[in-house]
C-alpha cells in the first residue's frame, strides 16, 4: 500500500502569481528604461501564461507523469493566448519578446502546426510537494497521459476555467462601478479579458480603423469551426474502425503502427480522405451506412464458416480494387433496392385484394364507391413517393378492374 | 535488389526455432527505394515471414522496435498472435 502513499507535487496558483509578481516587481526595480520594463499589460500576459501552464502542468499530474525533475515546456499556441487575453496575435508576440528580454521566458521553440512552447523561468515554477494527497490513477488513465510527449494533436491546452484561489481579477468584494456606455459586439459574450481593466466604453466606442482584432476574430472563429470539423471526422474514422474491428476482426491483436496505418487506410479509402464536403448531418448519414455495410458483411459471414475477408489493411486499402471494403457499397445498393421492391409488391397485394373484396362487397371498404377507394389507395400509396409504385399501382389497376 | 539494413530498420524480429537456434531478421519498410519508410508494413512483412515462410519451423517470435530499449510490438507462439 505504499505505492499509493507516494509524494505528489503540484502546482499552487496564489503561489505562482506571488512568485511572478515577485519576479516582475524586482526586475522593474533594477530597469529603469521604459523600453526594458515590464508594464500592467505585460505583467497580465505572465499572469495568463502562468495561470494556463500551471494549469496544463497540474493536469500533466493528475494523469500519473512525472514531471519534477524534468519540467516539460508549456504548450500553446499565439492565437489563442490572443483571444484567451482579448488582444492581437501581434501584441501577444511582443509581450513576449519583452518577457523573454526580461528573462520571464528563457527558452521558445515554434511547432509550426502545433503551436509553440515555452520555458518559463524555473525560480518562479519550482513544485510544491504535497505528501498529504493520495492520488489513485485508474489504468485507463495512465495509459492515457499524452500531455507532455506532444502526441495528440487536438488536446488544446488553453481552456478557459477559474482555478485561483485567490482572484485578484475578481469583483466580488471590491467597489467596482457598474459599465457603463454602447456594448461592442466584441464584448457582448462573457468578458474575457484577464488583464482586469475595465473597458472604458464611453470613451472607444470605434472600431479601430485596421479592424485587426475584428479580423483576427472572425479567423479564430474560422479555424476553431475547422477544428472541430476535424476532429469530428477524425472520430467518424475511429468510429467506423472499432465497429469493424468487433464485427468483422473480432480476436485481431495489432500493435500502434499496425492500428494507425488501418485508420489512414480507411481514412483513405472509405472516407475520401475527407475531400468531399458535407455537413455533419451529411456525414452521420454517411456513417449510418457504413454501419449497415459492416452489419451486412458481418451476416454475410455469419452464414457460412468458409467465408472470409481479408486482413484489416488490405480490406480498406483504397487500392483494393478486388475484394475490398469499397465493393460493398454496390452490394449495399442493390440490397436497399431489391428490399424497396419487396416493399412495393407488398403494398400492390394489398390493393389488389382490397379490390378483390370491394368487387365481392366484403372488407372495410364495402360502402365505398370505386372512385372513392381509389382515391384511398392513391393516396396511401403517394405517401411513400415513390414514382415507381405509383406505375405499378397503375398497372396492377389495370389489371384488377379490366379483370 | 536492395536488402533490410539493420541500421535502417524500424523493427525486429527474434525468432526461436524448433532446432534451438534463433536469429533476428530486421524489417524492410519501403515500398520502393525511395519511399518513406512505413514501420506498419514493416511489420506486415515480418508477420508474413512467419507465418508463411518459416512455417513450422518456429516456437516463438518477437517483433521489437529496432532501438535500444525498443517497446515489444507484437509476439507470436505457435503460429498464433498472443500480444
Amino acid at each position: 500500500m505504499e505505492s499509493n502513499n507516494t509524494t505528489s507535487v503540484y502546482f499552487d496558483f496564489s503561489q505562482l502569481f506571488t512568485a511572478t509578481k515577485t519576479f516582475i516587481d524586482t526586475h522593474n526595480e533594477n530597469h529603469h528604461q521604459l523600453t526594458e520594463r515590464l508594464n500592467a499589460n505585460h505583467r497580465a500576459t505572465a499572469e495568463l501564461i502562468t495561470r494556463l501552464y500551471a494549469k496544463q502542468l497540474n493536469h500533466a499530474i493528475t494523469l500519473g507523469e512525472d514531471i519534477i525533475e524534468d519540467l516539460p515546456g508549456f504548450k500553446t499556441f499565439n492565437p489563442s493566448l490572443a483571444s484567451c487575453k482579448g488582444c492581437t496575435v501581434r501584441t501577444i508576440i511582443n509581450h513576449k519578446e519583452r518577457l523573454k528580454a526580461a528573462g520571464f521566458i528563457i527558452k521558445e521553440i515554434h511547432r509550426g502546426k502545433s503551436g509553440i512552447e515555452l520555458w518559463i523561468n524555473p525560480t518562479i515554477f519550482k513544485a510544491r510537494k504535497i505528501s498529504t494527497i493520495n492520488i489513485q490513477i485508474p489504468p485507463h488513465l495512465k495509459s492515457n497521459n499524452t500531455v507532455s510527449d506532444g502526441k495528440v494533436k487536438n488536446l488544446h491546452p488553453l481552456v478557459h476555467e477559474q482555478q485561483e484561489l485567490k482572484n485578484n481579477n475578481s469583483t466580488v468584494d471590491k467597489l467596482v462601478t457598474k459599465k457603463e456606455g454602447v456594448r461592442l459586439p466584441a464584448h457582448k459574450e462573457i468578458d474575457n479579458s484577464v488583464t482586469g481593466t475595465s473597458q472604458e466604453q464611453h470613451k472607444n466606442i470605434r472600431e479601430s480603423r485596421n479592424s485587426a482584432s475584428k479580423k483576427q476574430k472572425k479567423m479564430a472563429t474560422s479555424t476553431n469551426a475547422k477544428e472541430v470539423d476535424s476532429a469530428f471526422l477524425l472520430q467518424l474514422v475511429r468510429d467506423f474502425w472499432n465497429y469493424a474491428k468487433i464485427l468483422l476482426y473480432p480476436n485481431i491483436k495489432l500493435s500502434q503502427p499496425e492500428e494507425t496505418e488501418i485508420l489512414n487506410c480507411i481514412w483513405a479509402s472509405v472516407y475520401r480522405k475527407f475531400k468531399i464536403t458535407g455537413s455533419t448531418k451529411d456525414w452521420e448519414g454517411y456513417q449510418e451506412i457504413l454501419f449497415k455495410r459492416i452489419d451486412m458483411v458481418s451476416r454475410w459471414l455469419d452464414r457460412n464458416p468458409n467465408r472470409w475477408v481479408p486482413p484489416a489493411h488490405l480490406y480498406f486499402n483504397p487500392e483494393n480494387k478486388r475484394n475490398g471494403f469499397n465493393k460493398t457499397y454496390e452490394w449495399f445498393l442493390k440490397q436497399e433496392l431489391l428490399k424497396k421492391e419487396i416493399r412495393n409488391q407488398i403494398l400492390i397485394q394489398k390493393t389488389a385484394s382490397e379490390w378483390k373484396d370491394h368487387k365481392k362487397g366484403i372488407g372495410k371498404h364495402k360502402n365505398k364507391t370505386r372512385l372513392q377507394l381509389f382515391r384511398i389507395q392513391q393516396q396511401r400509396l403517394s405517401q411513400y413517393k415513390d414514382e415507381r409504385l405509383l406505375q405499378l399501382y397503375e398497372k396492377s389497376l389495370h389489371k384488377v378492374v379490366n379483370a | 535488389m536492395t536488402h533490410p539494413n539493420p541500421t535502417e530498420a524500424l523493427s525486429k524480429c527474434v525468432v526461436y526455432f524448433n532446432d534451438g537456434n534463433s536469429r533476428t531478421f530486421y524489417s524492410f519498410d519501403k515500398k520502393h527505394k525511395k519511399s518513406k519508410p512505413n514501420k506498419a508494413l514493416g511489420i506486415i512483412r515480418l508477420e508474413k515471414m512467419l507465418l508463411q515462410h518459416f512455417k513450422g519451423t518456429w516456437e516463438t517470435a518477437i517483433i521489437y522496435e529496432n532501438k535500444v530499449n525498443g517497446k515489444k510490438l507484437a509476439k507470436f507462439k505457435g503460429g498464433i498472435r498472443v500480444f
